[in-house]
């Protein structure tokens, strides 16, 4: 346990100034969707669908997304490490690689957590605000799928960026490894067909909109269903024993 | 606790590089004994500790670390050792403090008390960010870490390169103390000869990836000895007393690899002592033989 107190201590001080740039943004814009409902407040309501009440999901949404994005992106420890020569110090330090691999991904389980606390903080504030009562646990469920989506597909990057990243071992090849799996990455987010903007023309609606109607109701259930947070929960584990062997192989792997 | 003779025993360790071979190298290292691990640039001294420290994988032989397999019980070993590299291997953002907190998880045998007693003795300041110190103050910072988790053998690659002479003899002051119970052992490598005649009981000289040269540092030095002459005499030496030949405009200066036969063999010529400097230069020619 104290190792472990060690080494995430460590992971942590390291990666506290990105973390609090990530939280610095998430919060102004998780303040910025509060907006409109100070303005309702404020101001005469609005009635009916024009009404930013109605808009409260969307703003869930952004919100977790935005936090889940946050969550999951790499922390950029494994680049620090390399530069500042810690990963060739930490082969004659007595923590295994699997320890420390386990350290990595405790450090980025924290950094979800914390994400994921905050945007349901927010979410609370929202729907309380809105008197959103009525639809229970529901809109607690698409925040979670939206959130733990979000985390998943930006965990799924940073496996493919951290396996490239593991056959840089000294500063020199740090650059052309690091270009290398930016590019990697990317190529993950194409096969996966993450990237943003990306959606073929052919399958927008007939009357122009991007999505149809029908769309947006269907990916509302499925954002909504129970099935989905599951499905979605599994795939989050199978990515976090996916970073962690990544990670494992990194810290064990050896220099040429 | 394992009992060991040797904290290192290295026997027939080949690491192969493109362009480079560390070829079939052995020695040991007896407990409690400082050794001086010598050779220029690019000898293979620090793909030797590399190899022994498991930072990389070799291609033949053995390695034991405090009697220990260093691949099979790496875990147990790492407890017990402290590395020192020539940069620091630390993160600028942090600082003393902050080195103790995360090293204390680290080593079940971390003594905060003596740490914070090098970091006064050194006088590093507590809070000050690694990256606001000085080359001196960060080579300090890694020794002390090094000695605050009672470890056996102490592994150095260029500790005290680039450090000014003041600093250096503070440092191998406190590796002398380091040693005084005599369970523990270092392996230290320098091209800084001055520095291991200071405190080594051992020397080993690596040249090309071979191992020239490894024993006791006094015997070494006192078997070598610079045999000075004319050019005229060179032809009377026999060729197997010779390591290599300085030549110069007033004749010639040939380091003799058995100073006390050479003198009953040489007697109207001059044998001077040798120190570990000029034992590496001459060992380093002695394939021209004849060098200026």
């Amino acid at each position: 346990m104290k190792l472990y107190r060690s080494l995430i201590y460590r992971e942590l001080m390291l990666t506290r100034k990105r973390f609090i740039l990530m939280l610095i943004l998430f919060l102004l814009l998780a303040l910025l969707m509060m907006t409109p409902l100070i303005l309702v407040f404020v101001f005469k309501p609005v009635e009916g669908e024009e009404s930013p009440l109605e808009m409260i999901p969307l703003f869930v949404g952004i919100v977790a997304l935005t936090g889940g994005f946050m969550a999951g992106t790499n922390n950029g420890l494994q680049k620090a490490d390399i530069s500042s020569g810690w990963k060739r110090y930490s082969f004659v330090l007595p923590p295994t690689a699997k320890q420390q691999a386990l350290s990595d991904l405790l450090t980025k389980l924290c950094y979800i957590l914390f994400f994921g606390l905050l945007s349901l903080a927010f979410e609370f504030v929202y729907t309380a605000a809105a008197d959103y009562s009525n639809f229970g646990i529901m809109l607690y469920i698409y925040m979670l799928n939206i959130y733990l989506g979000a985390v998943c597909a930006v965990m799924l990057v940073d496996i493919a960026y951290s396996y490239i990243m593991m056959f840089a071992k000294y500063k020199t090849k740090l650059k052309l490894i690091g270009t290398l799996a930016f590019v990697g990455a990317g190529v993950v987010l194409r096969v996966f067909d993450l990237f943003p903007g990306m959606n073929n023309d052919d399958k927008s609606a007939k009357d122009g909109a991007m999505i149809s109607q029908e769309m947006v109701n269907k990916f509302d259930t499925i954002l909504c269903s129970k099935k989905t947070l599951l499905c979605i929960s599994a795939v989050f584990v199978v990515l976090c024993i996916l970073f962690f062997l990544a990670m494992w192989r990194s810290h064990e792997r050896r220099e040429p | 606790m394992n009992y060991y003779d040797n904290a290192v025993e290295i026997k027939g360790v080949t690491k192969k590089y493109d362009g480079f071979t560390l070829d079939n190298i052995s020695f040991d290292i007896p407990k409690g004994c400082i050794m001086g691990f010598i050779g220029q640039n690019g000898a293979g001294k620090t793909t030797t500790i590399r190899s022994l420290l498991h930072i990389t994988d070799i291609n033949d032989g053995e390695i034991k670390l405090l009697g220990l397999d260093h691949i099979k019980d790496e875990n147990a070993i790492k407890k017990r050792i402290a590395v020192v590299f020539d940069e620091l291997p630390f993160h600028d953002v942090f600082n003393a403090k902050d080195m103790a907190r995360i090293f204390e998880g680290m080593y079940p045998e971390w003594d905060n008390a003596a740490y914070l007693n090098y970091i006064e003795r050194f006088q590093l300041p507590q809070k000050k960010r690694i990256g606001q110190f000085s080359k001196g103050m960060k080579m300090k910072l890694q020794i002390a870490c090094a000695l605050s988790h009672n470890a056996e053998l102490l592994v150095m690659d260029e500790a005290t390169t680039g450090l000014d002479p003041v600093v250096r003899d503070e440092i191998l002051h406190i590796f002398m103390e380091y040693l005084q119970n005599g369970e523990r052992s270092i392996l230290m490598s320098s091209h800084i000869t001055s520095d291991l005649e200071k405190i080594a009981d051992m020397v080993t000289f690596i040249d090309k990836g071979r191992i020239l040269l490894t024993g006791y540092k006094d015997e070494i030095v006192e078997r070598h000895g610079i045999l000075k002459c004319s050019k005229d005499k060179l032809a009377e030496i026999d060729a197997e007393d010779i390591v290599s030949i300085r030549t110069n405009n007033f004749g010639a200066e040939i380091m003799v690899n058995d100073r006390e036969n050479a003198g009953y063999k040489y007697r109207d010529c001059v044998i001077d002592p040798a120190n570990l400097d000029d034992i590496m230069l001459y060992y380093v020619h002695r394939d021209a033989k004849e060098w200026s």
